[in-house]
This record gives structure tokens, sequence and C-alpha cells, in this order.
């Protein structure tokens, strides 16, 4: 295993989604425009077939057959660059991981492309996580800065966020949203979705909302009525409504009525949304922190009098998620010198002041030096070299 | 890098067979078209009124179950190739690991209402840090972040190694000349000189060049003369019309590795010198974290008893995770070496009598009576000799 296949699945099967998704929209407009130049076919057969048929007929229909095949030559032509351009996109994140796949092989190789490598894969998980969470200025803003568009998703996520605004605006004119549903409907069916339905719902009180009832039954009739067996409650709800004023105090009515309604639904299609194009639940950043932070963590963290500068897990503000998770472990001792942070091996002898605090022998001697004795860092304790005595860790 | 392979060798098959396919349809499209307009060509010879003959109505029925056939068979082809698409996906299914999270089983409470404020936090601390002020504003604005120390030292840093990285060695340079005093035995100020100077080769002359060179290098001759022999050797394949340059020319030449491996060097030593840590805690996190993720992943393969599951939930990870030079060793850890185990309040280290250190807990057992042998070393003394000590 390594951190590429660990880490990276999403990285290609987003793209690849949309790639299948091209690929789907590629095979209804070649079955569409075959029907169209088929039934055009079938027209010139019978006419030819039909007796006392004039050539000026005949021209017409066929003039009309070249306007249909030209039509369907640029339409498939489109449609599968549109795929070959989604499965590059698939490629260009491919060439991306090999670089490090390669440099991750090669011991050889410079730290330094390896360490620049790991600064892009922060930043992508950054714009990952802000795209999931719905905050997609900054994922722009991001992705633009360190020229990130190609190997993140901010694209693909254009047409979410801009139906997250319609809905966060408490629009439904423009309908985007019943098209993204239309769109994703046999996965969204799938999934068990109950996006479609919620919207519609929404409509509907929007409807009653302006007191236009009548056309909320009208609207009710045409889609309430394919219903599932668990959503007659909702819908017994909604026809309920129409006997209470708009400002009724009657639950379930007045939630109905209520604002958060538009909340849950941009809550509701931001989660199904992940859920179309993202296998995994959570982004990658929160899992890598959360391990990261308990590989780092280690008893002394939480101690409050022992952190240690740039330590991730005693840092605030990181130090509170550290808190609650486990330690890092640990089956051979690895120490650091507290007032030179280099760590203590053979070079650097831990040494121990007479009242047990172990610090480096470079460190002591360098205070021998300035000071003329050691002034232990911890209890203010002063002591002479003389006392200090060698540790010997195994 | 198999795992990349193998999801390439599907994807290279998909590309081409849909380069295959357009190219095919174009070109069958193109034919029938033609074909089409020949004919109404043909038939537009004789007046528009007149009946059409026997053969001419032949030929008709022919074209036109022609076309069908050819369209359908067109779309019949494309769909053909939804296994071909599917294979993608299975392969990258197959090669990368899909429910990466679920070794992280604590990372879902990192996104409940009060863990995230915190992270979120972090985040933009990181942003700032790495001088993205732009991003960072956007950011808090767009998540309802509090309060963020908005400016910091190593922004600053971060700005010259940007600099620097896209071949601009002045904010650097600018920086080092200010704590020159302080960078005496750091290879920081000649690797800034070898950046600039190259550079002048490249945009002023070769000329420029030397005597930039011949101002700077001499301060630091002592200590770096092989690179400076080499730096100025390499002025030679900067003149207009060199030939190419040998191999152990190429890092040199190379401008943008050189100016990424200065800046790499830059950062560690201005780190170094101002005591910062030169990853943001953010950033430290993650790096240790994706290093951890692998490793899980491989024992999680490996584990199918049930009693194994209990590792998750204890107190510890269940395995040590080497996190490399740069991640980890911000503290002290004290392994007992007899029990390797972490020393704790309630089994700290003792110092014995030799000076060798074991865990409490260990000494006790080690310990007969009031005689206790040191397991490293012949010294035989009393348990009681022993001294607690602290790492930290």
């Amino acid at each position: 295993m390594n951190e590429i296949k660990s880490l990276e699945h999403a990285t290609l099967k987003v793209p690849y989604e949309v790639f299948n998704k091209k690929y789907r929209n590629a095979q209804r407009i070649l079955d569409v425009e075959a029907r169209q130049v088929g039934s055009a076919a079938g027209d010139l057969d019978t006419s030819a077939r039909k007796s006392g048929v004039t050539t000026g007929e005949i021209d017409s229909l066929l003039g009309g057959m070249v306007e249909k095949l030209t039509t369907m030559k640029r339409k498939a032509s489109e449609a599968i660059n549109e795929e070959v351009q989604a499965a590059y996109v698939c490629k260009k994140r491919l060439e991306h991981l090999k670089e490090q796949a390669e440099a991750l092989q090669d011991p050889t190789s410079a730290q330094t492309s390896l360490n620049h490598w790991r600064k892009v894969r922060l930043d992508r998980m950054l714009v990952d996580y802000f795209l999931r969470n719905g905050y997609y200025d900054s994922a722009n803003k991001l992705a633009d800065a360190k020229n990130l568009r190609e190997l993140t998703n901010v694209d693909i996520y254009q047409a979410a966020a801009e139906v997250e605004r319609e809905l966060a605006a408490r629009r439904t004119a423009r309908c985007l949203h019943l098209q993204w549903c239309a769109d994703n409907k046999s996965k969204l069916r799938k999934l068990g979705s109950t996006m479609e339905f919620n919207i519609r719902i929404q409509e509907f009180i929007e409807l009653v909302r302006e007191d236009k009832r009548l056309e909320a039954v009208r609207y009710a009739k045409k889609h309430f009525s394919t219903y599932e067996k668990e959503q007659l409650e909702d819908i017994q709800h909604c026809m309920g409504m129409l006997a209470f004023p708009k400002d009724t105090e009657v639950e379930p009515y007045r939630s109905l009525l209520a604002g958060g309604r538009w909340r849950a639904l941009v809550a509701q299609f931001r989660a199904e949304h992940a859920r179309l194009l993202h296998p995994a639940r959570l982004p990658a950043l929160p899992a890598a922190l959360q391990l990261g932070l308990a590989a780092l963590n280690t008893p002394q963290c939480a101690g409050g009098s022992a952190q240690a500068a740039g330590c991730p897990a005693c840092c605030a503000p990181l130090s509170a998620l550290a808190r609650t998770l486990p330690h890092a472990h640990c089956s051979h001792s690895r120490l650091v010198c507290r007032i030179s942070h280099e760590p203590l091996n053979e070079h650097n002898q831990p040494m121990a002041l007479p009242n047990g605090q172990v610090y480096g022998e470079k460190a002591l001697k360098e205070m021998m030096k300035e000071h003329g004795s050691i002034i232990c860092p911890k209890t203010k304790e002063v002591f002479c070299m003389k006392r200090v005595e060698k540790v010997y860790v195994m | 890098m198999d795992s990349c392979l193998g999801v390439e060798q599907d994807l290279d098959k998909a590309t081409s067979k849909f380069n295959a396919l357009n190219d095919h349809t174009n070109k069958v499209l193109e034919d029938i078209i033609t074909q089409v307009e020949d004919l109404r060509k043909e038939i537009s010879k004789q007046p528009p009124n007149s009946p059409l003959t026997q053969t001419q109505a032949m030929v008709l029925s022919d074209l036109a179950a022609n076309v069908k056939q050819t369209v359908f068979q067109m779309s019949t082809e494309h769909r053909e190739l939804h296994a071909t698409v599917s294979r993608v996906g299975k392969s990258i299914d197959r090669h990368f690991i899909v429910d990466y999270a679920s070794v992280a089983p604590k990372a879902e409470s990192f996104c409940s209402d009060t863990n995230r404020p915190i992270m979120e936090q972090a985040i933009a601390q990181h942003l700032y840090r790495e001088g993205l002020e732009e991003v960072g504003d956007v950011f808090v604005e767009e998540a309802g972040v509090g309060a963020v120390e908005r400016t910091c030292a190593f922004a600053a840093l971060q700005r010259c190694a940007a600099a620097l990285a896209a071949g601009d060695p002045a904010p650097a340079l600018h920086w080092a000349q200010r704590r020159s005093h302080q960078l005496l035995h750091s290879p920081l100020p000649f690797a800034l000189h070898t950046v600039h100077t190259l550079k002048l080769a490249r945009e002023q002359g070769v000329g420029a060049a030397i005597e930039y060179a011949r101002e700077q290098f001499p301060a630091h001759a002592a200590r770096h003369e092989k690179q400076l022999a080499a730096t100025v050797c390499a002025l030679a394949w900067l003149t207009p019309g060199a030939g190419p340059p040998p191999a152990h020319y190429h890092r040199l030449l190379d401008q943008r590795a050189l100016g990424a491996e200065a800046a790499e060097l830059f950062l560690r030593e201005a780190c170094a010198l101002l005591r910062l840590a030169p990853l943001s805690p953010l950033a430290g996190a993650v790096m240790a974290g994706a290093r951890v993720i692998p490793a899980l992943h491989d024992i999680r393969a490996k584990m199918t008893h049930q009693h194994v599951a209990a590792a998750w939930a204890d107190d510890e990870l269940p395995l040590e995770v080497e996190l490399g030079a740069e991640g980890g060793g911000y503290h002290s850890v004290f392994a007992c070496p007899i029990l390797r185990q972490q020393a704790s309040d309630a089994n700290p280290p003792m110092r014995l009598l030799c000076g060798h250190v074991i865990s409490r807990d260990a000494l006790h057992k080690l310990a007969m009576g009031v005689k206790l042998k040191c397991p490293y070393c012949p010294m035989e003394q009393s348990p009681s000799e022993a001294r607690q000590i602290y790492f930290s």
C-alpha cells in the first residue's frame, strides 16, 4: 500500500463518473438522432413505393434527410468529443498521480519534488473539502491561486453551486434543481433519494404561501399522484395545509411553512450531489487530519506544561481535537532535547540533571559556556556540570 | 505505481476506442450524406412533376434501408463501448481504496457542529500562513470562521520562498542579507547567490553574471569551493549557441528545479533561525495522516480475527508508523526497552545507578528482593537506588 492507493480513489473516480455520464448522454443523443433519421428513411421508403409520386416530392424528402444526417453528424461528433474530453480529465489526474508514484519508488529522487507534490495534495484536499461543504468561492479562489482547476473538481461542481445558490435564494423559477433531479433520475432512484419529492412539496408550499390554493391542488394532482408508500403522510400534511391560513400556529403546518425547510433542502441537495459523485462519505481532509493528529499525539500533548512548539497536537486550535483522539503507538524510544529540539542519540547524549530532568548534552554544554552553570529550564534550579549524569536509553 | 498503470491501461484503451469511433462515425456519415446528395442531384435533373420510374423507386428504397441500417448500427457501436467505459470505473475501484475513511472512525466527529469550527479555524490559519490572504478572507467569510490571526511571520517567508521557486531570488536575498550575521554557518546565502548568478546569466548575459559572482562569491569560497567552481563552469552553457550540457550540470541549469530546491533550503534555514515550524499544524498533521492511512489499510487487510477489532477502540493507534524526518519528533517519547511500552505517569522512566533507563514496572519485575541486576550491563545494585527521571 502507498499513499496514492490509499488516498486517491476519489481523485480518479469523480472525473470517471463525469465521463460515464457523458457516455450515457452521448448514447441518448445518438439514439434520438438515429430514430429521427430512421423515421425520415421510413418516410422515404413508403413514398417511393407509393404509385404516382413525383420527383419533386422525393427531392424535398431527400433534402430533409440530408439535413437530418448532417445534424446527426454534428451532434454525434460533439457528443463523442465531450466524452473524449472527460476521459482526458481522468488522464490528466492520472499523470499527476504517476509523478508521485515514480518519485516514491525511486529512492534517489529529490525530496524537493516529493515535498512539493505533498503540498499540492494538501491544496487539493482543501479544495475538495471546500467544495463538499459548499464553500464554492473559497474553492475557486484556492484552485485559481494554485493553478489546480484540472486536478480538482471545481468545474464539476459549478452546476451544483448554481443549483444551491438558487435553492438558498428560495427561487424555484428556473427549475435548475428539478432539471438536476431529472438528469440524474436513475441514479437518484437507486440511492432511494427523496430530493425530488421534497422539492415538489416545497413548490406546493410556495403556492399555498402565495394563496394560489387552486393552483396548488392542480399541482398536487399532477405531481403527487405517483407517490411511494412512505410519502403518503407527507402528502396528507400538505393537503391538510390547504385548510389553514398561511400564518397558522398549528403543527405540522407551521413548520412546513417555515423558512428552515429551504435550508434543509440546500443541505439535502449538497449531500445527495456528493453521494452521486463520491463513493466515500467523508472528504479526505478530516480523515487524514484525524489520523495525523493521532499519530502525533503523545500523552504529554494534553499536559499543558510539556507542550512543544510546532507540534500540531499541542498547538491551538487543533489541540482541542487531538485531546479526544488515541495516542500514537510507540515501542521504541524517540527522544528530543527540549532545549534545542534536536534528537537525542549517540551524538547528542541524553543527560539527567540531579532533579531527574533530561536534556541534551550539546544544549547543556552550550548553557555552561554562556552562564557558567546549568539552570533547569523547567524548575529553574541551578546545578554544576559535574552533577549531571549520563542516561542510557536502549 | 502499479495501481496508476493499471488504471491508465484501461483508460487509454477507452480513449483510443472513442477516438476511433469518432473518426469512424464521421466517415460513415460523410459517405452516406454524399450518397444521398448524389441521388438527389440525379433525381432533380428531371422536371419536378415527372413521376418516379420503377428503378428509381427501387434505388430509393434501397437507400432508405441502407441509411436506416447505418445509423442504427452507429448507435449500437456506441452502446457496445459501455463495457470499455465501465471497465475504467471498475479498474479504479480495484486499484484504489474506496472507503479510505473507514480506518479513521473518529474523522466523522471532526465534521460535527462543535469540532468543525475548530478544524476550519486551523484551515484558515493554514491559508494565512501560506500567504494566501485572499483565499483565507473568502473562506473565513464563507465558513463563518471565528477570530484568526491574519498576519504571521511565516507568511513573509513563504512569499520569499514562492518568489524564489518562481525564479526571483531578490526578496530572499534581501531577507538573508539583513540576517547575514546569523547565517554565517548556513549554506543559504551561497545557494541564493548561485540562483541569482545563473538568473543574471540568462537575462543579462554571462558578463553580468561573472561580475556579480566576482563581487559575491569570494566570501563563500572557503566553504563551498566545489559548488562555486561548478556554478561558474555552468555559466559556459548559458552563452548563446552553447551545446547541450553534460549530465552533472543539469541540476544547476534546470531553472525550476534549482529554484524549488533553493526555496526549500530557504524555508528550512529561515524557520530554524526564527524558531518556526516549517509546516503549519494542519499541514503537519495531514502529512502525518497520509502516512498513517496506508499502514492502517495494510493491517486492516491482514486483520481478519475478531479480537483484533478491539484495537481500534483502544487508547493507542494499533501500530507504530515512521513519520519521516519532518513528521513527528516534537516530543520525547520514552518506551521501556523491557516492556516495549510507552512510559506513563503510572509507570515512569527510572534511571538505574549504572545510567540505563527502564520503566518502573519493569524495575519491579526484575528486582529480586533488595538486589537488581541491570539487564544491559553486569552491574548489581539495589532497586531503591534507581531514580525517576523526566523527559518532558
